[in-house]
């Protein structure tokens, strides 16, 4: 599981964590039903606390994208919510235009020009 | 369709052999005739007609075998070697059992007479050998073509204030079963040996199981770590003993699908050059190093974990 991190990003980490892991799950490196990496190696590799991730994984299991089984560890129940990740692309994107000067309206001008 | 064809055709002559050779001297055996030696005393009897169908049974199961494998067996230079050694090897040495079986027991009254000259096994074992080198020499052929993920290692863009890592992990389920069943077998072992029941046995088992325990932790599961630099392999189910890789030590990285036949079977292996710790068939991370060698663990979502390691060293080089 590929997992990215924005150095800059000021939202509470286990949000962006959250986020790291819709993201990979809707990019298709995970089908439903798929295992997740245990969080303790999660953790491991992004060096922070298990609880961070696993309170992000509940997070995401509130939002039916994970479904935690005993003894099965944590694996995909659905595709991912195609409007959190929506909502999610949105996020990187108004971050991405204001590193390069856009502001919000900005982007919104931009995306009623797209037909 | 030439390999199989081949095992075919070796398979029915050696086959003929068996059978031909013992009616041949049918009537200056003994019936029953001695079949199992220890030393060059006689240990053990089989009718004649046992016998040949041990002996073609054992080598019918080979060919099935060999038959079965000898297409998948041809792509790569390791397997196509193995697999030819095996088929002409195999056969020499179940047509040298035979003939120094029946030498043995040429013109003996009862099979407890017929004693066997200590130069058997040595020379039956030494043609097996020799018939192995030359067929794995023949068979040598062109060397493996790169594979193409080695050509293209697949890439990855990473942003500037990005953190990036990746987890993959793998776990084979029959080796977590044996490594249940070694749990089992120790603790009912330590037990019984605390309480002084069956020493002997306690004995006899107790060490083996340990050993089948630990190996089987250390390659029940594996999990594969890449950030800050470092490519960490943790085995077993707590990702520990762990070795950690330098990513300045990898040159590249690619993903290939392999299978257990191709690397000489399950868990770690090691060929000069090219290590490989193999859980199970399919998807391996295949790293190679500056200093030429490669490693390739099996291993899920491993072509992004490829992607990052090749993201990553191309990031060090710009810095």
């Amino acid at each position: 599981m590929l997992l990215t991190l924005d150095l800059n990003d000021a939202r509470p980490l286990h949000e962006q964590v959250a986020g790291a892991i819709r993201r990979a799950i809707g990019e298709g490196s995970y089908r439903p039903g798929d295992r997740l990496p245990p969080a303790r190696d999660l953790a491991g590799a992004l060096g922070i606390n298990s609880n961070t991730v696993l309170r992000a994984l509940r997070e995401l299991r509130d939002e039916g994208l994970l479904e935690f089984r005993r003894g099965r560890g944590v694996s995909v129940a659905g595709r991912a919510d195609g409007r959190a990740l929506l909502v999610q692309r949105a996020r990187e994107l108004l971050e991405e235009g204001k590193r390069y000067g856009y502001s919000r309206d900005d982007l919104i001008t931009i995306l009623e020009g797209l037909t | 369709m030439i390999p199989r064809a081949v095992a075919a055709v070796w398979w029915l002559a050696v086959t003929t052999v068996l059978v031909l050779s013992t009616f041949a001297v049918r009537d200056r055996l003994p019936d029953p005739m001695a079949t199992h030696w220890s030393g060059s005393l006689p240990d053990g009897s089989n009718s004649l007609t046992g016998h040949l169908i041990t002996s073609t049974a054992i080598w019918a199961v080979l060919g099935v075998g060999l038959v079965a494998s000898a297409a998948r067996a041809q792509a790569r230079r390791v397997p196509r070697m193995t697999w030819w050694s095996m088929l002409f090897g195999m056969g020499t040495l179940l047509i040298g059992a035979q003939v120094s079986t029946l030498a043995a027991n040429l013109d003996v009254p009862e099979w407890t007479a017929a004693t066997l000259p200590g130069w058997h096994i040595p020379a039956v074992l030494a043609g097996m050998l020799a018939v192995m080198g030359l067929a794995a020499v023949l068979a040598k052929g062109e060397p493996d073509e790169p594979s193409p993920g080695n050509l293209e290692p697949p890439v990855l863009k990473l942003r500037s204030g990005q953190r990036a890592v990746w987890v993959g992990r793998v776990v084979n389920r029959k080796i977590t079963w044996a490594v249940v069943a070694a749990f089992a077998v120790t603790v009912l072992m330590a037990v019984s040996g605390l309480r002084g029941q069956g020493q002997s046995l306690v004995s006899a088992i107790l060490p083996g199981a340990i050993i089948l325990l630990l190996v089987g932790l250390a390659t029940m599961a594996v999990s594969v770590r890449v950030g800050d630099g470092v490519i960490r392999i943790g085995f077993g189910p707590f990702g520990w003993p762990a070795r950690h890789i330098k990513l300045s030590a990898v040159e590249s990285a690619w993903a290939e699908e392999r299978s257990p036949a191709e690397t000489g079977g399950w868990g770690f292996r090691g060929l000069p050059g090219a290590a490989t710790i193999m859980l199970r068939g399919g998807e391996c991370l295949v790293l190679r190093y500056r200093s030429g060698g490669q490693l390739a663990i099996s291993i899920d979502d491993a072509e992004r974990g490829a992607a990052l390691i090749n993201a990553l060293i191309a990031e060090r080089a710009q810095t």
